[in-house]
């Protein structure tokens, strides 16, 4: 007897198949499943065998099929690759020096303390920033 | 790298090929089935259960080099037959294997085991 989720599981993976695999094998295949699982062969061992067969289908170059196809693909995979690692490559130095920098930063803002003893010790605004740039950096 | 000589089974084309393909060919070999009366039939055949993908890639495969063809279709099933050049190419094989296995059985028996 078979099983509700069979059909859905042995459904998905023959929709692995390219189109054109599917037109020509697709409900003969789907015939045939629907058989070897009746006769007790489990619904999964089916789904995983198509599932096999679709990636050997669409991996594996064939004479027929323009090379240009595979081409395409790996060029696709390849430069999917490389600016997943070039956006890495840019965060990990930005990242490394937000957290390296961190208590440098904290030490270079001026204190509440601070900014109060400029504010009453200054006699006008040149005095404030001459202080605040006394610690050599650019907060 | 180990190179292979070009001897008898230089000329034997099943020789690359998976086991699917030649258990294929050995149950065609008898008259035209579909996929379901395949699978039936090399299970009983050589005890080995082919999975449904193995065999329409094997199917494929077959085809596309000219050693077995689709007949018309019946209901959704489309029946295959073996063509000359593909029963060529199976007693070729076989032939080799028998060569293959005769003289394995012989160093058997030479080697007393």
């Amino acid at each position: 007897m078979e099983k509700p989720g069979a059909s859905w599981l042995v459904r998905a993976a023959l929709g692995c198949y390219p189109a054109d695999w599917r037109r020509r094998h697709g409900h003969e295949a789907a015939d045939l499943a629907a058989l070897l699982i009746q006769d007790g062969t489990p619904a999964g061992s089916v789904a995983c065998s198509y599932l096999a067969g679709a990636a050997r289908e669409r991996l594996v170059p064939r004479p027929g099929r323009r090379l240009s196809t595979v081409a395409y693909a790996l060029l696709v995979a390849a430069c999917l690759l490389s600016v997943s690692m070039g956006l890495l490559a840019r965060t990990a130095p930005a990242r490394a020096a937000s957290t390296g920098h961190a208590p440098e930063r904290a030490q270079c803002r001026p204190t509440s303390h601070e900014l109060a003893r400029t504010e009453t010790s200054a006699s006008g605004g040149l005095r404030v920033l001459v202080l605040e740039a006394g610690h050599g950096r650019g907060c | 790298m180990v190179s292979r000589p070009e001897g008898r089974a230089g000329t034997d084309v099943l020789r690359r090929v998976g086991e699917a393909s030649v258990l294929i060919l050995i149950s065609l070999a008898d008259g035209p089935k579909h996929g379901y009366a395949l699978i039936l039939d090399i299970k009983e055949l050589a005890g080995v259960e082919l999975g449904p993908g193995t065999l329409y890639g094997a199917l494929d495969r077959l085809e596309r080099v000219g050693l077995i063809e689709p007949l018309p279709a019946d209901d959704r099933r489309h029946p295959y037959r073996i063509t000359a050049p593909g029963a060529a190419a199976l007693r070729e094989h076989l032939d080799s294997l028998e060569r293959v296995s005769a003289a394995g059985r012989l160093r058997l028996r030479l080697g007393g085991i």
